[in-house]
């Protein structure tokens, strides 16, 4: 079944009187339970592209459906929702809240959730943590973490509140190879354990060896589709 | 609570930032506690000075004498009578009661001659109501039936009068005739009522009647009260009581220009608390524009992870309110303990007022005290956190409505 469809996707922006194409016309289907990535030279149009899936960014024409349902007619609230119940991010820079600890960077995504007690909360972030080998860390604030403990954070606060889908900007750019390659594999541990459908954007050879489907762009458009099993 | 949590870890972010916030606050609390401690001290004492020198807590007139009793008129004068002093003594909470009689003077030295305002008190009972005699500084009160006068030492100064001496009185009767009362000076007083030491003299009832040729006639009763808080029901409860013309009259009726005069100060302070901390409202708002630029990416994250604008507003809001609670305590213990200072030794009167004696309307002088309520406190307080959350709401939803896609890669 697709999670998402594609059909016809323009992105414009306006750059004073200049308009400047970003993506020109692409057409996409991703299955639930892809580990995919998207991959071009920079100013291809990948974060774009990535963007529009996210609910982050609105485009200029075309249609985007997210799990058989159109969000070109949400408004921003209502866009809001969606990345809130079935939405992960996971960006270069972590993005982590530095005032709070490894956990409460974690539990702040489930807690816009409201739907579990305390104590259910505490678990599942405790057990994420150990999933992702920072159970000892959870008490750590960003600043006492290395890059590759803090993406592990950002990828534990991605995969906390259960998506649907999780995209990853560029996940590994900050990150030596070696870290690198932990990430990944702990991502696609998670992506064959809970079915998450992945989707990265990326310009590094390593992580297009982890991928399952390898999407290349070019100019804002699609200039190779490969499955790989 | 989690968002109440976040708010108060992010004051943490920058600590040095969000106390010089919360300094300009305190800062403006402290301002208004002190101004505040200081009308609420004068107020206090000029609402004392009234009620134990110039007017008790209740007068009894008849209205049509009221209405003109700055002009010192000698007419709609008031025949004392058992029945009416018994009806009086029957009002709630009262202690005691005088007569007394005001009229116009011309004061005459030999040389110079002021204008003053007489008034004629029963000797004795008049300190059962008035605290005249407490704050002579020489001599002693008129006897009664004398022509033996008293009067402010500053007056005494102006005319050049001593203890002993004989001032001449200009009055004119009830039938405009002249005449005068020779009075003997027996004493001179120097309360903290300035008009009271530039411009009464104060002789014995019984001969300003003579003298005037009112016969027994009063201008007014003045009655004092237990507690001066019973004073406005009491006149509205006694005046329908009372019988014909007569009229009972608070002491709040007494100082009337007076209490508006003190309602416009009030208003002034409040406006100086609304322009302090409309300045802190501008630190407020360059904090929060700040701590949004600094956390742009955050507030992008945020966005992604679905937080709706108004969750960020009420995060930035959280902070705020913190910068306004602290600002709040500071300015809390400041201004107490400014108020402290304050009253240790209290405040000399003429320091304010340049060594002169001027005394703004006030009737008070000499050292005065600040007073506090705690109602006060709390208003400020209030305010104060109230205007922290306001002016953070725009930078708030400044921040809370950028675009994500900008938010996060701080474009």
């Amino acid at each position: 079944m697709s999670l998402i469809k594609l059909r016809g996707l323009e992105k414009t922006y306006q750059q004073g009187k200049i308009a400047v194409p970003a993506l020109r016309g692409i057409d996409l289907e991703i299955e639930s339970g892809e580990f995919t990535t998207i991959f071009g030279p920079s100013g291809s149009g990948k974060t774009t592209l990535l963007n529009m899936i996210g609910c982050l960014d609105k485009s200029t024409a075309g249609e985007i459906i997210f799990d058989e349902h159109s969000i070109n007619d949400l408004n921003n609230k209502e866009l809001a929702e969606v990345r809130r119940y079935n939405l992960g991010f996971i960006f270069q820079s972590y993005n982590l809240i530095p005032v709070l600890t490894a956990f409460e960077n974690v539990e702040f995504a489930i807690r816009l959730i409201e739907k579990h007690s305390k104590k259910e909360r505490r678990d599942r972030v405790m057990s994420l943590l150990e999933e992702v080998g920072l159970g000892e860390m959870a008490n750590r604030r960003p600043n006492e973490l290395s890059g590759g403990q803090k993406q592990r954070v950002a990828i534990a606060r991605a995969l906390i509140k259960e998506p649907k889908l999780v995209l990853a900007d560029e996940p590994t750019a900050n990150l030596d190879s070696e870290t690198s390659q932990e990430v990944l594999e702990l991502m696609k541990e998670m992506n064959r354990e809970s079915n998450t459908t992945f989707i990265f954007s990326t310009h590094d050879p390593q992580v297009m060896d982890y991928a399952r489907r390898l999407i290349e762009i070019k100019d804002g458009k699609i200039t190779n589709d490969q499955r790989r099993d | 609570m989690f968002f109440l949590k976040m708010a108060i870890k992010n004051l943490s972010r920058h600590k040095r930032r969000t106390v010089i916030t919360a300094l300009i606050i305190a800062f403006a609390i402290l301002i208004y506690i002190l101004t505040e401690g200081l009308m609420i001290g004068m107020t206090e004492m000029s609402f004392d000075n009234i009620i134990n020198l110039e007017s008790g807590h209740l007068q009894v007139a008849n209205q049509d004498y009221w209405d003109d009793r700055r002009e010192l008129p000698l007419r709609d004068l008031i025949r004392p009578s058992a029945a009416v002093e018994s009806e009086l003594k029957q009002t709630e909470g009262f202690v005691d009661l005088t007569k007394r009689l005001n009229f116009s003077v011309n004061l005459n030295n030999g040389i110079d001659e002021l204008p003053v305002t007489g008034v004629g008190i029963e000797p004795g009972q008049d300190s059962q109501v008035f605290e005249l005699e407490q704050h002579l500084v020489e001599g002693r009160m008129p006897e009664a039936d004398s022509s033996e006068i008293i009067m402010g030492a500053k007056l005494a100064e102006l005319m050049d009068f001593s203890l002993g001496d004989f001032a001449i009185m200009l009055i004119r009767t009830e039938e405009k005739t002249f005449n005068t009362i020779d009075g003997e000076i027996v004493g001179l007083f120097n309360t903290p009522h300035p008009s009271l030491n530039e411009s009464n003299i104060f002789s014995s009832l019984s001969t300003a009647q003579q003298r005037l040729n009112v016969e027994d006639k009063i201008s007014h009763y003045v009655l004092r009260l237990e507690d001066q808080d019973q004073a406005v029901n009491a006149a509205a409860s006694l005046t329908g009581r009372l019988e014909g013309e007569l009229n009972a009259y608070s002491w709040r009726d007494a100082a009337e220009s007076l209490v508006t005069m003190l309602e416009m100060q009030e208003i002034e302070t409040q406006v100086i608390l609304a322009i302090i901390l409309t300045m802190a409202a501008v630190g407020i708002v360059n904090t929060v524009i700040l701590s949004a630029l600094e956390r742009m990416e955050e507030i992008g994250m945020m966005k992604a992870l679905g937080m709706h604008q108004r969750e960020i507003v009420y995060t930035f809001m959280g902070e705020a309110a913190g910068i306004g609670i602290i600002g709040g305590v500071m300015g809390i213990i400041m201004g107490s303990l400014g108020l402290w200072i304050f009253n240790l030794n209290g405040i000399d009167m003429s320091a304010l007022t340049g060594g002169g004696d001027i005394n703004y309307g006030f009737p008070l002088s000499g050292t005065i005290y600040a007073g506090w309520e705690i109602s006060s406190f709390i208003f400020v307080f209030v305010y104060g956190v109230f205007v922290s959350i306001l002016a953070s709401i725009f930078p708030a939803l400044w921040a809370a409505r950028k675009d994500p896609v900008k938010a996060i890669y701080h474009r």
